[in-house]
């Protein structure tokens, strides 16, 4: 008698989950296409200084005002997307990868290198993530690489963790057990039946990450770490504007927003696309 | 349950954020009779070379002086000029002899007399350690006899007093000398009572002052380098007064709350350039056109009408036009078109369409060295960044608290820009003999011209005020007739302080901040 309801209310579920997934992926494409036209959408040449627009601000012709050197923040704002919306997702991408291929080979494969390797990531683990972050980019150095590159440091262990137990818990499987009796070996049981069934749970790890990496990012730039003047980041901008906070805020508010909208998004996505795969909310 | 939790935790963060926002007013009605003033410094730290106030170490005799802790045997009046300050008077006796009558009020903070041998003693300690003092004072011997204390020159002087009017010529008492803590003895209004580098200095009333009554009891001056946490404190009252606020911070204060005191400074924004062979930009660097290039590719107007909000004014030369020897100095202008040119002549070219010349496959970049407790540097550095690559040139800004050392390393920079007061002691000498001599401690850039030494020769020999201009003015015209300095701007100086604080006056010195006139009403 309940089953049938049981199944609607799934089903119910199940499409207001895809219609949000589909809104908020919407969203980040819009977000991704912006960054990636940034250089033909903006109004003005966010690097062209003019002294004689100095802090002007908000109006029809500089929407979001101009900064101290009188250049348009709306389009360092846009410009800024690039450099902090692909460099998130190209830090999030690689370290996804790479901690999923390790955590992987060493889930299957065990052993001592699953000991060595574990034990590097519980090191990278055993500090405040942002603060070995800041360690690393102070020790290579200012500019957007250095801070991808402190940040992936930090953040791969994460995606190995969640890859070695997937696979551990995969790999006494009985379809594992029977691909083996079938002849498949390392390589085929890894790419055919280990990883096509851990990427569920990666991905939302992935998207999930979005959100803070940009975040982490954005406070290396702020703090001097990331990217340098005069390139246009959101963090690097707000840094720029943040004497100016009582007297002239669409200097902060602007990046700031910018930055709140873009990981709202990219943390709804990433929860939304959780919810999608979640075999709870299935319908079938 | 939910619900619950919720409001106590509005509850508890209003209650923080309230905590936060009680101002600690310490006016005399908030603490009781005593009078306590805090005051917040953007450059009292190890950055600029001023770790603690002991006036024998590096450049820490400011932070002694400005405090009223310390005090000179002379003083520098706004016009530059010297008058008699722990000194009754100070005679000339020959080119190499000085004698100096100390007043017979003065005493040290602990009491003690003040007299010549008192002096004789701090001088003597101050030129066998201090790095730039013995070169500057030149002292030959020194004899003490009551109150008259004679100096005499290795060889003529003609700005001892001058010399001896800076941080470094503090009189403290080498009896007590140079205790662990920090906390010299000197004459001044204050007494010091704990020095911690890069965050405090607490001082008392000096009980004993010789000049008078000191109204505060208790000084804090706590060094705030950043900017922005400096305003916040003084808005919410945790200070009562600010010296080096960030021009893009005074809306807040233009209001009855508060006050200024503001006067126009010799201290200059200006930038060297690096000579040294083994600077890998060397190759850049002593081009000539690519140093008149930068030096005309720099729009200093735009620097201080918007960037330093017109507290300040332009420079041609490395002093202001206020003195006989700031006058007639012929420099570039800002002229970006003439700039292309010059460079183009010289070979260098944009070939492939960066927008940054290149020459025989050297990229036109420079290494633009500067620091952030003077908070219009790094604004000057971005500036110039953009106008600069206008011209195609590309600035590498590297702008870092650790400029000293990283100064002192020839391959690490090429361009570094400083704010300093180039003429605080009256006088021009002091600025060629600290950075642009073969002598200079701070010629970092190792700039040597044969030209500039003969004239600095004669301008140590020199004690005709008149003379000694005319030489101040070819030698700064050396200077920048090769473009191996450049001058921007001279700062107009503020010190900001609630509307119930009196005696906090700024000087052309950037000298005498605390002192007995010091009060809260």
């Amino acid at each position: 008698m309940n089953r049938p309801v049981t199944v609607r209310v799934q089903k119910v579920k199940k499409n207001r989950i895809r219609t949000r997934l589909f809104f908020f992926l919407f969203l980040a494409v819009i977000l991704v296409l912006v960054s990636f036209f940034a250089d033909q959408i903006v109004p003005y040449d966010p690097y062209a200084q003019d002294l004689g627009l100095s802090r002007q601000p908000p109006s029809p012709a500089h929407f979001m005002g101009t900064d101290q050197y009188g250049r348009d923040v709306f389009s360092r704002v846009v410009v800024g997307a690039k450099a902090s919306v692909f460099s998130t997702l190209v830090l999030v991408c690689v370290t996804s990868v790479f901690g999923t291929v390790t955590g992987t080979l060493c889930g299957y494969f065990g052993r001592e290198i699953d000991s060595v390797v574990m034990r590097i990531s519980d090191v990278c683990l055993a500090f405040p993530g942002l603060v070995f972050a800041l360690a690393i980019a102070a020790l290579l150095g200012g500019g957007m690489s250095n801070a991808v590159i402190a940040l992936a440091v930090i953040s791969w262990p994460k995606y190995a963790r969640v890859a070695r137990g997937q696979t551990l818990a995969l790999k006494n499987s009985d379809f594992v057990a029977a691909a083996k009796l079938a002849g498949d070996n390392s390589a085929q049981m890894i790419l055919r039946h280990i990883l096509p069934n851990i990427l569920g749970p990666i991905l939302v790890t992935a998207m999930l990450d979005i959100g803070t990496m940009m975040m982490e990012l954005a406070g290396l730039s702020f703090l001097g770490l990331g990217a340098q003047p005069p390139v246009a980041e959101w963090g690097n901008m707000m840094s720029g504007g943040r004497s100016m906070l009582q007297t002239y805020p669409w200097l902060v508010l602007s990046p700031g927003v910018a930055i709140f909208l873009t990981v709202v998004t990219f943390n709804l996505l990433g929860d939304t696309v959780r919810d999608y795969m979640d075999p709870k909310n299935s319908g079938s | 349950m939910k619900k619950i939790l919720a409001v106590l935790l509005v509850l508890c963060i209003a209650a923080g954020i309230l905590s936060g926002c009680g101002g600690g007013a310490n006016t005399p009605a908030a603490s009781g009779k005593k009078k306590i003033f805090v005051f917040g410094d953007t450059t009292f730290n190890a950055e600029n070379e001023e770790p603690d106030i002991n006036p024998h170490n590096a450049y820490s005799g400011w932070p002694c002086i400005r405090y009223g802790v310390g005090e000179t045997l002379m003083k520098i009046a706004d016009d530059g000029t010297l008058k008699p300050w722990l000194a009754k008077s100070v005679t000339n006796v020959n080119e190499t002899t000085w004698e100096i009558v100390i007043k017979d009020a003065v005493r040290f903070s602990n009491g003690k007399k003040c007299d010549a041998a008192a002096v004789k003693a701090c001088l003597e300690h101050l030129v066998k350690v201090h790095e730039r003092a013995a070169g500057n004072l030149k002292i030959a011997s020194m004899k003490a006899d009551g109150q008259k204390l004679t100096i005499v020159t290795s060889e003529p002087n003609p700005i001892l007093m001058n010399y001896l009017s800076e941080g470094y010529g503090c009189i403290i008492d080498m009896e007590t000398g140079i205790p662990k803590n920090g906390c010299v003895v000197g004459t001044g209004p204050f007494v010091a009572t704990e020095v911690v580098t890069d965050n405090h200095v607490k001082l008392v009333k000096n009980t004993n002052y010789w000049d008078g009554n000191v109204k505060i009891d208790e000084v804090t001056v706590r060094t705030i380098s950043n900017g922005d946490t400096l305003a916040m404190a003084l808005q919410s009252g945790e200070i009562n007064g600010a010296y080096g606020m960030a021009y893009a911070s005074y809306p807040l204060f233009e209001n009855n709350k508060f006050k200024f005191s503001s006067i126009q400074t010799s201290r200059c924004f200006w930038g060297m350039m690096n000579f040294h062979k083994e600077n890998p930009g060397y190759r850049i660097m002593s081009d000539p056109a690519v140093r008149k290039a930068i030096a005309m590719g720099i729009n200093k107007k735009g620097f201080v009408d918007v960037l330093l909000k017109g507290y300040g004014y332009t420079a041609a030369g490395a002093f202001p036009d206020s003195f006989a020897f700031g006058k007639g100095i012929n420099t570039v202008s800002y002229d970006p078109g003439q700039a292309k040119k010059i460079l183009q002549e010289a070979g260098w070219v944009d070939t492939d369409g960066d927008g940054i010349r290149e020459k025989d496959g050297t990229r036109l970049a420079i290494r633009w060295l500067t620091y952030p407790s003077r908070q219009e540097l790094p604004l000057l550095a971005e500036s110039a960044q953009a106008t600069l690559k206008d011209i195609g040139i590309e600035v590498q800004i590297n702008n870092t608290k650790n400029h000293n050392s990283i100064r002192k390393d020839p391959q690490a920079w090429d361009v570094w820009v400083s704010a300093n007061v180039n003429a605080g002691l009256g006088d021009p000498q002091n600025f060629f003999d600290t950075y642009c001599l073969d002598s200079s401690i701070k010629n970092s850039g190792g700039h040597h011209s044969d030209n500039l030494e003969k004239l600095a020769v004669q301008l140590r020999g020199a004690f005709d005020p008149g003379e000694r201009a005319k030489i101040a003015v070819k030698m700064q015209q050396e200077l920048l007739d090769d473009n191996s300095y450049f001058f921007c701007s001279f700062l107009r100086m503020s010190m900001i302080m609630q509307a119930n604080v009196t005696g906090l006056t700024a000087h052309t010195c950037d000298f005498y901040e605390l002192t007995a006139d010091l009060d809260i009403k």
